[in-house]
């Protein structure tokens, strides 16, 4: 063996050695990292997880929305928004039941009522338009509002969530203009 | 989207008492307002490091507990070597300070005399007539008098300002949870306007205060570069002072010039180009500000008429003097916001309607169970 290899030997035996014990701090910390993120998934986490709107999101996408959502209770026949109202956001049912009325007979056949993972109001979501119905409790509900700027702000943050997110409120809008077009007597050519 | 329409007179007049009031009332809580808007500028600025640590799977508390304790090892080791520096170097500051007053007030004395010799209509004025001697005197009156008290106060805020990790700390924690508490609290028919108004006031606060503080790092730079190339002593310190300085808008930033040009006057007293070229740089500097950075950082953020803005500062500053200066106008651009919010709100019918609605829903419910 040439002495220059030789030479090299120990420095490199070394420099191994310092990775090696590199690495093993870069274990124990992943292992303390993953200890927190695993401490962090809660009830609350879970729930959310079992809305339709959500089912694609991580735990801990999951948890980054949370922050941004607010629960509100509504009695029955509570209205929760009205038409021609400003709209400001979207709103998820947990539990109970939202009777949808509208002054155009046709969105009125489309989404007459939603249930338990029902969303509704999602138009507010993409632009600040007018209500095109009035949503009224139609027995004690519980609902989650997503705000259409915090919404936008968690878009800028992490666009991986607002594309899960927005890829299942697409499905539901195109199922939703499909049943509208379909309640109309004459039928568009394409 | 739908227009708004513009605050009326009234809804004016209300801002403006409400502003000044506030102001009263800050100015004595001063020791707790300043730390406070430091840990909410000290929030804006750590709070994109909290989401990305929890986008990198920490949970929220533990990411703002991590992000909190670095700023918190960060201030005490600010203080720690503010008050070393302020035990050993205080006289020597003073005779700095001294010194610079000294020069600025010879470079005055011989702009007069300049002034006189060239226009002699000028002698007789009270600008002329006010002898160097006379200020000089009352130059070292005020160092003698004020300096000391000045560094005494300096060390009294030393405590107040430990305030700012431990605060920035709850607002990177719970401010979210608070915020959410309060909005519960909020009856369903204004629910929706209340998460609108909460969303202005945090973008306005938001954005004055980050943008400031980009603002602050912009003329920083720009002026120290500016008066390296003229060759100013410690050009970084004294843009970096200017910058602050310019907090208080307009008045401020003559401040920052008066301050540069006292300097220059001492290190050049036989120059005066060198002198010119600083005000020069400020007016520039100004120009700079006013067509590129702000529209850059601050923007519009506090949607605040120029004009009203100038008035508003004369008012801030005498309800609530220096203070009153620098707090008046993200006091008055929050202010705004709200009572226009809450004017919105309190004259929607439709939105009275739901809430009288409701209340009648809730006393009938317990008939109908």
């Amino acid at each position: 063996m040439s002495p220059v290899v030789t030479g090299l030997r120990k420095p490199a035996a070394m420099l191994l050695g310092k990775q090696t014990e590199l690495s093993r701090i870069l274990e124990v910390m992943k292992l303390a990292f993953n200890f927190l993120r695993v401490l962090a998934d809660d009830q609350r986490i879970e729930n959310l997880k079992g809305l339709s709107l959500f089912k694609r999101l991580t735990a801990r996408e999951l948890r980054e929305l949370d922050e941004l959502l607010h629960q509100r209770s509504y009695q029955k026949d509570e209205v929760i928004f009205d038409e021609g109202d400003t709209g400001l956001g979207l709103y998820i049912v947990v539990s109970g039941r939202v009777k949808i009325v509208s002054s155009h007979a046709a969105l009125q056949r489309v989404v007459p009522e939603c249930g338990p993972g029902d969303f509704f109001g999602e138009l507010a979501l993409f632009e600040e338009s007018q209500r095109t119905a009035r949503a009224v409790a139609g027995e004690p509900t519980q609902v989650l509002a997503l705000f259409r700027t915090e919404f936008f702000s968690l878009l800028e943050r992490d666009r991986g969530i607002g594309v899960k997110i927005l890829f299942e409120l697409s499905r539901t809008v195109v199922g939703r203009a499909r049943k509208l077009l379909a309640s109309q007597p004459h039928l568009p050519t394409v | 989207m739908r227009n708004e329409p513009e605050p009326g007179v009234l809804t004016w007049g209300v801002i403006i008492l409400v502003t000044c009031l506030i102001l009263y009332l800050f100015e004595r809580v001063l020791w707790l307002v300043v730390p406070g808007l430091m840990a909410l500028a000290g929030y804006y600025c750590l709070q994109p490091l909290v989401q990305a640590l929890v986008r990198a799977g920490l949970k929220h508390r533990t990411a703002g507990k991590a992000v909190t304790g670095l700023l918190c090892l960060v201030t005490v080791l600010g203080v720690i070597l503010l008050l070393s520096l302020a035990v050993t170097r205080a006289a020597g500051w003073k005779a700095v300070t001294a010194h610079y007053v000294q020069g600025g007030l010879d470079f005055l004395g011989k702009t007069e005399g300049l002034l006189a010799e060239k226009l002699p209509q000028m002698k007789r004025s009270a600008l002329v007539l006010s002898t160097p001697t006379n200020l000089d005197a009352a130059a070292e009156q005020f160092v003698d008098k004020y300096l000391g008290r000045l560094l005494l106060q300096m060390v009294h805020w030393v405590p107040s300002l430990l305030l700012v990790p431990y605060l920035a700390y709850f607002i990177l924690q719970d401010g979210n949870r608070l915020k959410k508490h309060m909005i519960r609290s909020v009856p369903n028919a204004f629910f929706e306007k209340t998460l609108l108004l909460f969303d202005r006031v945090d973008r306005s606060l938001q954005s004055y205060l980050v943008g400031l503080m980009k603002l602050t790092f912009l003329d920083t730079v720009c002026l120290g570069l500016g008066l390296w190339l003229l060759g100013i002593s410690h050009p970084l310190l004294l843009g970096l002072i200017a910058a602050v300085l310019a907090w208080v808008p307009y008045l401020g930033s003559v401040a920052g010039c008066v301050l540069v040009t006292m300097v220059a006057a001492t290190d050049y007293p036989n120059e005066p180009m060198t002198i010119y070229g600083c005000v020069l740089l400020f007016i520039c500097a100004r120009l700079l500000d006013d067509f590129v950075f702000l529209p850059m950082t601050v923007g519009r953020s506090l949607r605040v008429h120029p004009v009203l803005s100038v008035l508003m500062l004369f008012l801030g500053a005498a309800v609530a003097g220096p203070a009153g200066l620098l707090l008046v106008l993200p006091v008055l651009g929050v202010v705004a916001v709200i009572t226009e919010t809450l004017r919105q709100i309190l004259t929607d019918q439709r939105l009275r309607a739901r809430y009288h609605h409701a209340r009648q829903l809730q006393r009938t419910m317990p008939e109908v169970g």
